[in-house]
């Protein structure tokens, strides 16, 4: 007993050490993935009025742009708007054909708190579960994938960020139609790399680089950006850099999309794996 | 004692706020996120307790942690960096060693021993961090090379922010 308390006051310091060690990595270990949904929620609050009142005041100084970027999405949804309107006078089909079923639900969602400086960046969205937003829906930004949302409190939502080295989506070039495999290597916020498409493909850089929908998180066709960089590794495939469309240092409205079909689409695949 | 608490307090909230607000944002090309807070745990007097030391430095990383909203990741950093703090002390020790009661800055000891100083707490700091941050060793290489650089610009802006504590 006396050896033991020797040894504890002789050793104290590093017993509060490793103590302390302990609790930081059993912190890391079991919170990081959903972090700030649950360990949190409490304080989250705080830093949430604050992320809150922050964004606020900047997105005044974005405020031209914002109104441009709308003025422009008004122009081509009112395009959109005047075919279909067409093509409902002409054509006759029931309401409940499944062809016509709504199959995504658009929503719009401002970034209360974002990162791009980490390996592991998530964002906070304003819109949780009272405002029907769910895990697993894809958030969107000027018309280029941004993000994943992984957790949801009843006003905020946190999404994995498409610079997040965890981060994997399926994604193909239009031009030809070959899918890979899109991630981030964690060095800069403004490309990502595609991988998987083999060798014999012809690319040119400038090419685009869109979602193939294949997970039902995302649409199909959604653009990601565009071949900056091609590379030929050592392997069978190429290495893609890819400029990525939407811009992580001024994320502010995004778009949030919800697969109506996805469970459906998921149940019929889970038969067959 | 009173005096000296509050000041440190003083130290510690500029410091986070700092962090917080203006290096965070910081950013070349991906490889260079100095984390000048680190600095609050160099400058606590010579006569503190280890455990102490450990406790104070375990807060402060859990302080930053809860504003970036990464549970434990700065804390196993900022625990490293005090736990290595008397060895480091040790190690670049002057000869005549340290006066009593006296703090770690650059005034006392000169440019040369708080470089070394912050050189090495803020390697141990960052190595933890960074590794941490990752967690994999897959691109081992990579992780090291922005624990270099972000060490190098740390330390840079420590020691500018050491000259301006000194000129006040």
């Amino acid at each position: 007993m006396r050896n033991l308390l020797n040894f504890i006051a002789r050793y104290n310091n590093v017993i509060i050490f490793l103590i302390l060690e302990g609790i930081a990595f059993s912190l890391i270990t079991s919170e990081n993935s959903y972090h700030n949904t649950r360990f949190i929620k409490g304080i989250r609050g705080i830093t949430a009025v604050i992320d809150k009142s922050v964004s606020r005041t900047t997105s005044y100084f974005r405020l031209r742009e914002t109104e441009e970027r709308l003025a422009k999405e008004n122009i081509i949804l009112r395009n959109m708007l005047g075919k279909i309107e067409k093509e409902e006078n002409t054509l006759f089909f029931s309401l409940t054909d499944s062809v016509y079923k709504q199959k995504y639900i658009w929503s719009v969602a401002e970034v209360v708190n974002n990162s791009v400086n980490r390996q592991k960046n998530f964002f906070t969205l304003n819109k949780g579960y009272n405002q029907n937003l769910a895990a697993d829906m894809a958030v969107i930004s000027d018309d280029g994938v941004a993000g994943v949302i992984v957790g949801c409190s009843s006003n905020y939502s946190v999404a994995m960020s498409l610079l997040n080295i965890d981060f994997r989506l399926s994604a193909r070039i239009k031009s030809n139609g070959y899918f890979g495999s899109l991630n981030w290597d964690g060095k800069d916020y403004k490309h990502a790399v595609l991988t998987e498409i083999p060798q014999h493909v012809n690319l040119i850089a400038g090419d685009t680089v869109e979602t193939t929908g294949y997970s039902a998180v995302f649409p199909e066709g959604i653009m990601v950006g565009i071949i900056s960089d091609i590379e030929k590794s050592g392997s069978d495939f190429y290495r893609i850099s890819v400029l990525l469309k939407a811009d992580f240092k001024k994320l502010n409205y995004v778009s949030v999309i919800a697969n109506l079909q996805k469970a459906e689409q998921q149940n019929l695949e889970k038969q067959f794996q | 004692m009173i005096n000296r608490i509050l000041r440190y307090s003083l130290i510690f909230v500029l410091l986070i706020i700092l962090q917080l607000f203006l290096f965070s944002n910081i950013q070349f090309s991906g490889y260079v996120n100095p984390f000048v807070y680190v600095m609050f745990i160099m400058l606590l007097p010579f006569e503190i307790p280890s455990w102490l030391l450990l406790i104070i430095s375990f807060l402060t990383g859990m302080v930053v942690d809860i504003f970036t909203g990464t549970p434990g990741m700065h804390a196993a950093a900022t625990v490293m960096a005090g736990f290595s703090r008397p060895f480091v002390l040790r190690l670049i020790a002057p000869r005549d060693g340290y006066e009593a009661s006296s703090e770690p800055s650059l005034l006392v000891y000169g440019f040369r021993w708080f470089f070394l100083y912050s050189l090495f707490i803020v390697f141990n700091h960052h190595f933890i961090l960074f590794y941490v941050e990752v967690f994999r060793l897959a691109d081992f290489f990579n992780t090291f090379l922005r624990v270099l650089l972000s060490t190098c610009f740390s330390v840079i802006f420590i020691m500018l922010l050491e000259f301006m504590r000194r000129g006040k």
